[in-house]
C-alpha cells in the first residue's frame, strides 16, 4: 500500500515538473525566436594577416616532450593572441629575414615518421600568409637541441646560413633568390654562424678562436683566423651570445659572466672583457678552476637579448655555482653596453629559459616558464604587461623584426 | 766525490737496521714453525671473504683522496638511479632510461643505443673515485619524456662537440629520433 502511494506521487510531480519545463522553454525561446534572424551561409577561406608591427614575433617550441612535432608561432604580443603557426620538425632553427620579407625554417623528418628515408629541408614562408614560397632538400644539417646560431641570415637577406655537423663541421649557404644551395664552406675544427654584413660569417673554434669566412661576388669564399680570445675550458662563450648581424657585432658572453665585446669581419676584433657582476658592484664571478663559489651569474638557453637603439642588454641571472650555466634566471639583468653599467635588475614572477626583445621605442621583453607560458614586461621598466598563458611547450627562443 | 764521512754514517744506520732485522727474524723463528705460519695465512685467507670491509679498507688507503670536485658531485647519491642527482647523471641532459623501461646501461625495448657518445667525469661519492661517463642516446623513438635531467658538470658548448649534452648522439643508429640518455661507466678517470 504504501509502496503505490509512493508511486502515485511520484508519478504526480514529474507530471508537474514536465508541465512546468515546456511552459519555461516557450515562454523563454518564442519571442527571441522570432527576433533573431536566420544566420548566413558562410564560404570557407583563410586569414591573410594585415601587415605586422615591431611586436609581431616568432616565437619557436621545441616540444621536447615529442621534439619530432616543433613549430614556430607567429605571435601578437599587444593582443596576445597567436595569429598562426608552422611546422619546425625535429631540433629545427628558424630566421626571420632582416626586412620582413619572409622567414625560414630548418627540419628534419623521416618518410615513414620515425623511419625511413631521412630529409634535411629548408622551408621559406611569406610572413602574411604563411604559405611556402619555397621548400628545398638540404645536405643536411647539425641535430643539436635548438641554437638560435645553428642557423643566420646575411644583412641583406640574401644568404641563409645553416650550420652542419655531420660527417664535418660546415656551413651550407642558401640562396634565396636563387632557391637552392650554392656553396658548403667547411669551417674544421668551429661550429655555428654569426653573420656579418651581406656575404660574411664567423664560427667560434673550439680552442677559442674564430672562423672568419667572407664570400666573394661568385660565392667563393676565403677563410681567414682570429687566435684564440677565451679558454674553453675554464671559461667558454654562451651559443646564444647576442649579436646585430649587420655591422657583426657581438657581445660574447661567458659562462662566468665577462663580456667580450667584438666586431666580426675578415680580421676580427675581441675588446678586452669586462664582468657583469662588477658592472652591478659586485666582485668578478669564478670560472671553473673555483667552481663551488656561489654567486650571481648568466644562464639559460637564450640567456641574453639586446636591444640595439639604445645598445641595452637584457640577462637572465641566477644565483649559483659554476656548471649552472643553463639554469632558468630568476632576475633580468638590465646592463649599458656602452657604460658597462648595470641600469636595473628586474625580479621574475617564475624562472625563465629566455629572454627576447623587441626593438621599437615601447619595446616589450619576452620570457617563459615551465608551463610554457609567454611572459611579456614593458621593456622601459620591466613591468608586467601580459602573459600569453600556455603557448607551447618549450619555448627556446623568440626572433622579434629588425634584430 | 761522496763525503767519505757520511758513507760511515749510512754504513753505522744499515748495521743497525740488519741488526733489529736479525733480532726480529730469531724472535719469530724461536716463536714459531713454518706449519703455524702456514695455518694462519690459511687462516686470513679463509677470513678475508668472510669480512665484507674492502671498501672501508680501500677508503682508509684513500684518506687522501681528493674530496668532490664539482657542486653536482658534492650532493650526489649512489642508490638511486631513477634521479637527477644520481652520480653517474653529473652531465646528463634528456630523459632517464632507468625511467624509460631501460637501465643506467640499457636502452628500452624498441630503441637502438647510439654507438657514438660524448664521455664525461663523474665523481663517485662512495669510493671517491672519478670515472669516465659514456652518456649513449638511445634512438628510433620520440621522446620518452619521464624523469628528466639536466646535468651540466664539464659541459661545453657544441664547438667543443666531445664535451657537449646539445648534440643528438644517435648517429648510426637509422633513424636519429631521440628517446633517452645512459650513463655507462667506461673507465676510471684517474
Amino acid at each position: 500500500m504504501l509502496a503505490e502511494r509512493r508511486c502515485r506521487v511520484a508519478r504526480r510531480i514529474a507530471r508537474s515538473l514536465l508541465a512546468a519545463t515546456v511552459l519555461t522553454a516557450v515562454s523563454t525561446f518564442t519571442p527571441a525566436h522570432a527576433a533573431e534572424p536566420i544566420l548566413q551561409t558562410e564560404e570557407s577561406d583563410v586569414v591573410t594577416l594585415p601587415p605586422g608591427g615591431p611586436h609581431r614575433v616568432l616565437v619557436e617550441d621545441g616540444v621536447y616532450r615529442h621534439s619530432k612535432d616543433g613549430r614556430v608561432y607567429v605571435v601578437d604580443l599587444d593582443t596576445g593572441r597567436l595569429l598562426g603557426m608552422v611546422q619546425a620538425a625535429y631540433n629545427a632553427n628558424m630566421v626571420a629575414d632582416p626586412a620582413g620579407k619572409a622567414f625560414y625554417v630548418a627540419e628534419t623528418t623521416w618518410e615513414r615518421g620515425n623511419r625511413g628515408k631521412r630529409h634535411d629541408m629548408l622551408a621559406a614562408y611569406d610572413p602574411r600568409t604563411l604559405e611556402m614560397v619555397a621548400d628545398i632538400d638540404l645536405p643536411g644539417r647539425a641535430l643539436i637541441t635548438p641554437k638560435k646560431p645553428d642557423m643566420a641570415i646575411g644583412a641583406d637577406g640574401h644568404y641563409v646560413y645553416v650550420y652542419d655537423s655531420s660527417p664535418t663541421n660546415a656551413v651550407h649557404v642558401y640562396d634565396t633568390a636563387l632557391k637552392s644551395v650554392v656553396r658548403t664552406v667547411d669551417v674544421p675544427g668551429c661550429g655555428l654562424v654569426y653573420p656579418w654584413g651581406n656575404t660574411g660569417f664567423s664560427s667560434i673554434c673550439g680552442d677559442g678562436s674564430l672562423a672568419n669566412v667572407q664570400m666573394d661576388a661568385k660565392g667563393k669564399p676565403t677563410l681567414t683566423r682570429t687566435p684564440p680570445f677565451f679558454v674553453p675550458d675554464r671559461d667558454p662563450v654562451f651559443e646564444h651570445s647576442p649579436e646585430v648581424g649587420a655591422n657583426g657585432h657581438v657581445w660574447f658572453i661567458s659562462y662566468s659572466g665577462l663580456i667580450y665585446e667584438t666586431t666580426l669581419g675578415t680580421q676580427s676584433s675581441v675588446a678586452k672583457p669586462w664582468s657583469i657582476q662588477e658592472a652591478a658592484g659586485l666582485k668578478a664571478a669564478s670560472d671553473a678552476r673555483a667552481p663551488f663559489e656561489v654567486t650571481w651569474r648568466p644562464g639559460g638557453w637564450q640567456l641574453a637579448a639586446l636591444r640595439a637603439r639604445d645598445s641595452h642588454l637584457f640577462v637572465l641571472m641566477h644565483k649559483g655555482t659554476f656548471w649552472t650555466h643553463k639554469e632558468a634566471g630568476s632576475e633580468l639583468w638590465e646592463l649599458d653596453l656602452k657604460t658597462h653599467r648595470l641600469v636595473r635588475r628586474i625580479p621574475l614572477a617564475a624562472h625563465s629559459m629566455m629572454v627576447g626583445v623587441t626593438q621599437d621605442a615601447q619595446s616589450r621583453i619576452m620570457l617563459t616558464d615551465e608551463a610554457g607560458d609567454l611572459v611579456v614586461l614593458d621593456g622601459a621598466d620591466g613591468k608586467p604587461v601580459r602573459k600569453i598563458g600556455a603557448l607551447g611547450d618549450a619555448l627556446i627562443f623568440t626572433a622579434a623584426p629588425g634584430e | 766525490m761522496p763525503n767519505p764521512e757520511n758513507r760511515g754514517a749510512v754504513g753505522v744506520a744499515r748495521n743497525g737496521l740488519d741488526t733489529m732485522a736479525e733480532r726480529l727474524a730469531r724472535y719469530l723463528a724461536g716463536r714459531s714453525s713454518r706449519r703455524s705460519a702456514l695455518a694462519r695465512l690459511g687462516g686470513w685467507a679463509a677470513a678475508i671473504p668472510a669480512f665484507p670491509l674492502l671498501p672501508v679498507w680501500r677508503r682508509d688507503a684513500r684518506a687522501a683522496a681528493p674530496a668532490a670536485p664539482s657542486p653536482f658531485a658534492a650532493k650526489a647519491q649512489v642508490k638511486d638511479d631513477t634521479k637527477c642527482d644520481y652520480w653517474r647523471y653529473c652531465a646528463i641532459d634528456g630523459n632517464l632510461c632507468t625511467t624509460c623501461g631501460g637501465g643506467v646501461h640499457s636502452c628500452p625495448p624498441g630503441t637502438h643505443p647510439s654507438p657514438t657518445s660524448w664521455i664525461g667525469t663523474c665523481f663517485n661519492p662512495q669510493d671517491r673515485r672519478s670515472y669516465l661517463i659514456a652518456y649513449r642516446d638511445c634512438c628510433g623513438q620520440d621522446a620518452c619524456n619521464e624523469q628528466n635531467c639536466l646535468g651540466m658538470d664539464g659541459d661545453l658548448p657544441t664547438y667543443r662537440p666531445q664535451a657537449n649534452n646539445d648534440i643528438i648522439w644517435c648517429f648510426g643508429t637509422g633513424s636519429l629520433l631521440y628517446n633517452c640518455s645512459t650513463a655507462v661507466i667506461v673507465g676510471t678517470a684517474e
